[in-house]
């Protein structure tokens, strides 16, 4: 019985199992970690066979792999920076609805100097806004998928107005990364 | 719209171009040319956007027909994002989080005079210089530099193409000089005729949650109406104030949007208690920033292609208008 | 005008492989996470390879490789089939190893310098690198246990993995070849993994 799934399993690996007998063999993989790492020995084999000699996946790398995708965290290999680092922040799985969550995963940048009630009297409010605006922005934040989504619906409808080139730099930045990943200074330390 | 010559093979980059009107040497000129170039011609193109962490590379198909002009940014590398600007509304798809961002486009119809535009003003606010430069996609390029006299805003350096005026690279810089980020073109066409095909969206989004703005409100809430910032950049001024919906947003936003006739910054104000941002926080996203604060219960948030400060100290300094403030515009 | 290709210096898999990819593929997006995981088993050593090439410091290939496939599993939605699923994969690690590259090359822009595709790839491959000596000698040591593994193999075991693995052939090319029927060959494919799963157990448990 193992054997004959392990040996649907090799042939899964050389694409002639048939696609109705695959159902099966998925889930017992899911469940099963001796057959995955009898899988993952199939692939070295191949590989080892092909190529004398080089760098290889370790023994875990599929299991880590999984683990990071549970966690919803993506870890991005960096130097060391000098600052503190980072807080993560973790985003929905692929399957999984993105909710606006309660607990916010948030670093105050700056703490509001004014009362949120009603509008003070106009000298007072010249006075917060001047305490507050000259707080010095220290740390990163890490907004929840929520406000990132509401900041990228910012972002499309000020780039309506912003000029052909600010409207391409605005949407190739909401492409290219996730809106309400912040630094606190720009990286570029030379001038060219 | 000025008819063009179509050269022999489609997809070359030998379209005849229109004599310039003004002196080679006139910086403006080219500016304006450039304008027109992006606004009025069919172009496809693979670009790497670069900035300090990170280079993706894209490909945009832009289509000018009859009715106005469409649009599609797709990220190439592997995260399947893209953007498409259809006649009527703005599309961007984050297969990442099974979201659609639904908005309606607005920069038809009267509101189009809201786009930037050099003004009187605009020399004081910026030096100019027109240079030439190497050739880039073995074509002859002029660079066009736009520094900014403060440092408030971004400055520009733009490579563009001698023939069409397209800038086929275009590096930010900060109030310092400093290169921020760089869009490098590598590979450009401007066909006679793009296929409406090459507009729509490769994701498949069944199953994707749509995130649409709801219609507008026919008048905007009057107890937004006076919202203001007190402090703005020299040269600044309100060109558009919109009831603005949000996607995900629950209740209209009031969008004020601020231009020095080349950069541009809008102010959006939300009213009630906040469910996202904490208050007073500060975003990147690229070149561009966005920096949020409480006011009055109210959610106050500027966003624009330039340095964090100068969203900061705009967000900062809005108030409702009850108060009697000096008009925006005053310089610190 | 440069047109900017991926530089794909893996051989393409047989087009049983390619289907087989699209239906694990099709799986994942459905929610089988079983059927992802295979995908990462599959190609996990070409993407670290592939990885360790562009890089200049290989003993981060295992992270950056990681971080490719995460984002992979969080693209899927966006994967339709019209290319090969190993392909798309490929632009993904490289696109992941070159931004890893730059945050921590915090490279400067120069305004002059063309920062083509090309020529950064190019600049990359012409760096050699040298692994961990841990990791170096374990993978040498992976490599003789196969290839001893295999040597020692009955020679029609042998001869069906070699034109398996190294020749690529199909099961019915192999049978043709071998002058048997297909199941035979199926069957003497997998009793030759099993032996080298065996010889490895020890060296990897």
């Amino acid at each position: 019985m193992t054997d004959r799934i392990r040996e649907q399993m090799s042939a899964l690996l050389d694409g002639e199992l048939p696609g109705d007998e695959m159902g099966l063999l998925v889930r017992r993989l899911e469940r099963d970690e001796q057959l995955r790492r009898a899988f993952g020995n199939y692939v070295l084999a191949g590989e080892a066979l092909r190529s004398p000699s080089g760098p290889l996946a370790s023994a875990r790398f599929a299991a880590k792999v999984s683990a990071a995708i549970d966690a919803g965290t993506v870890e991005v290999p960096q130097v060391r920076p000098a600052r503190p680092a980072p807080v993560r922040w973790a985003r929905p799985a692929i399957a999984t609805a993105v909710a606006a969550s309660a607990a916010v995963v948030a670093v105050l940048l700056v703490k509001p100097a004014m009362q949120e009630t009603a509008v003070v009297a106009g000298g007072a409010v010249q006075q917060a806004q001047r305490a507050l605006a000259s707080l010095p922005i220290i740390t990163e934040s890490s907004p929840t998928p929520a406000h990132s989504q509401r900041l990228a619906g910012y972002l499309m409808a000020h780039s309506q107005f912003a000029g052909a080139i600010g409207r391409r730099n605005v949407w190739s930045s909401v492409l290219a990364s996730d809106p309400g990943i912040t630094r606190a200074s720009y990286e570029f330390a030379e001038t060219p | 719209m000025r008819l063009v010559r179509a050269a022999l093979a489609l997809g070359v980059m030998g379209l005849l171009s229109q004599p310039a009107r003004a002196s080679d040497d006139d910086a403006r000129a080219w500016l304006e040319r450039m304008s027109e170039a992006l606004a009025t011609r069919n172009y496809v193109g693979l670009f790497t956007h670069t900035t300090g962490r990170q280079s993706e590379t894209m490909r945009i198909v832009h289509r000018v027909g009859r009715n106005g002009s469409t649009e599609r940014l797709v990220s190439l590398d592997g995260s399947g994002r893209e953007i498409v600007r259809t006649l009527s509304e703005v599309h961007v798809y984050l297969p990442d989080r099974g979201v659609v961002l639904v908005e309606p486009r607005t920069d038809q119809g009267s509101l189009s005079k809201a786009l930037p535009a050099p003004g009187p003003q605009f020399d004081a606010l910026y030096e100019m210089r027109i240079s030439d430069g190497n050739k880039l996609l073995g074509r002859k390029v002029r660079v066009l530099d736009i520094r900014p006299r403060d440092a408030q805003r971004y400055g520009y350096r733009l490579w563009l193409d001698e023939e069409t005026a397209m800038p086929l690279r275009t590096v930010v810089a900060d109030g310092r000089g400093r290169p921020i980020e760089l869009i490098n073109f590598t590979q450009l066409d401007m066909p006679r005729k793009i296929d409406s095909k090459e507009i729509e969206a490769a994701v498949d989004a069944a199953g994707f949650r749509w995130v649409r703005s709801a219609r507008p409100p026919p008048e905007p809430r009057p107890m937004m109406a006076g919202w203001r910032p007190t402090r703005l950049p020299p040269g600044f001024r309100l060109v558009a104030s919109r009831t603005q919906v949000i996607p995900g947003v629950a209740l209209p936003v009031q969008h004020l949007i601020f231009s020095d006739g080349f950069a541009s910054i809008s102010v959006f104000i939300e009213p009630g208690s906040p469910s996202g941002p904490a208050p007073s926080q500060a975003s990147s996203v690229g070149s561009a920033h966005a920096f949020s604060t409480l006011v009055g219960g109210h959610v106050v948030t500027a966003v624009g292609e330039v340095p964090l400060e100068t969203v900061r100290d705009v967000a900062t300094s809005v108030v409702p208008v009850q108060i009697p403030q000096p008009p925006p515009g005053v310089s610190r | 005008m440069q047109t900017q290709e991926p530089r794909d210096a893996e051989p393409r898999p047989a087009s049983g492989v390619e289907q087989s990819d699209l239906e694990l593929v099709r799986r994942a997006q459905r929610g089988e996470r079983g059927a992802f995981d295979l995908l990462v088993l599959r190609y996990q050593h070409k993407v670290v390879k592939l990885v360790a090439r562009l890089l200049r410091d290989p003993t981060e290939a295992e992270d950056v490789a990681q971080e490719a496939f995460v984002k992979a599993y969080r693209a899927l939605a966006s994967f339709r089939g019209d290319s090969a699923f190993y392909t798309w994969l490929y632009r993904i690690a490289v696109n992941t190893a070159r931004n890893a590259m730059a945050s921590r090359q915090r490279r400067p822009l120069d305004y002059e310098a063309d920062l083509s595709e090309t020529e950064q790839s190019a600049v990359a491959s012409r760096m050699s690198h040298s692994d961990t000596p841990e990791a170096t000698a374990l993978s040498d040591e992976i490599h003789a246990t196969v290839n001893r593994a295999v040597a020692e193999l009955p020679e029609d075991l042998r001869t069906a993995i070699i034109l398996r693995e190294i020749e690529g052939l199909s099961y019915e090319e192999i049978a043709a070849a071998m002058d048997c029927p297909v199941g035979t060959v199926r069957s003497r494919i997998f009793r030759a993994r099993e032996a080298i799963d065996r010889n490895l157990k020890p060296l990897l448990d």
